[in-house]
């Protein structure tokens, strides 16, 4: 093993190309969030059927009406939260606001989801 | 080419199968994530036989592994062989084009690259066709290749070196 050898073989083109790859790859991770493109749109679900589909970006409140009663639904600045619910715990508005996930009121049968559409069709797999 | 190089070749395309297969046994920890030591093979081709010779190794190599693993004309053959084929190309043009630019180092790193480029367009286009997710996987990908290229740079260049003394 000849390390001393090796490490004079190096080019300094090497080092320009590692360090351009790891400088590539670092500021891909940090920023490819950012350039995509959100397309995040909320979903309401009642008793298993879909009665809403807005975009995030929209402020508004929307009421649904549940086996239980009326459930508000607020969204703003993209995210939103519960602020009325018929239900006995009130575990939807303990909840909060959220900008990712989802929030379900079981009582109510109510389901609110961020996220994509498309993305609930992708492939699980493909067997070779 | 010389009968002595010719046995060489099916002696490196050999070696070449067996790290292939070897490496699709190893757990990993992301599907994805391979080490590409058969590239160590195709380096060591590419600079002591030249770019036909190491064409040949890597289509040996892409074609028997996965008629071993079973892989064969599947998703992941395919992928295989694009990018088996494209970071040969890539490391031959270079070398041909600037021979004392790079080290045997920069020159796994450029095949490792050309490699994932190359799969990751091919998924595209055959199996995923959603950019977004193709977009946020290339950064990690391009890392992890950047890290197995120079650890299979290293061992190529001290093959290559003991080859040669041996000789």
């Amino acid at each position: 093993m000849n390390l001393k050898g090796l490490l004079s073989s190096i080019t300094i083109a090497d080092k320009i190309l590692l360090s351009l790859l790891i400088l590539l790859s670092f500021s891909g991770i940090l920023f490819i969030k950012e350039v995509l493109p959100k397309g995040c749109e909320v979903q309401i679900e009642v008793n298993g059927r879909l009665v809403y589909v807005l975009p995030i970006e929209d402020n508004r409140i929307v009421s649904v009406k549940g086996p239980e009663g009326r459930t508000v639904i607020e969204i703003k600045d993209n995210r939103l939260r519960v602020t009325e619910s018929p239900c006995h715990n009130k575990l939807c508005i303990k909840q909060g606001w959220i900008e990712s996930g989802a929030i379900v009121c079981l009582p109510n049968r109510v389901l609110i989801t961020i996220g994509n559409r498309e993305y609930s069709n992708i492939v699980d797999a493909i067997t070779g | 080419m010389l009968l002595q190089d010719k046995y060489r070749i099916a002696l490196l395309s050999a070696y070449a199968v067996a790290l292939h297969a070897f490496e699709s046994l190893l757990p990993t920890p992301i599907p994805w994530l391979r080490l590409g030591l058969a590239n160590i093979i195709t380096l060591v081709t590419l600079l002591l036989y030249g770019i036909r010779a190491a064409m040949v190794v890597t289509l040996i190599r892409v074609i028997l592994a996965s008629l071993f693993i079973g892989t064969f004309l599947g998703p992941a053959f395919i992928l295989s062989l694009g990018g088996g084929v494209t970071s040969t190309l890539a490391m031959g043009l270079v070398l041909s084009v600037t021979p004392r630019l790079f080290s045997t180092i920069g020159l796994s790193l450029i095949g490792a690259l050309f490699h994932n480029i190359a799969q990751l367009v091919l998924a595209y286009i055959l199996f995923i066709q959603r950019i977004e997710a193709i977009l946020l996987i290339s950064p990690f990908i391009i890392l992890i290749g950047a890290l197995t290229g120079t650890v299979n740079g290293v061992i190529s260049d001290l093959l290559i070196k003991n080859l040669k003394k041996t000789n």
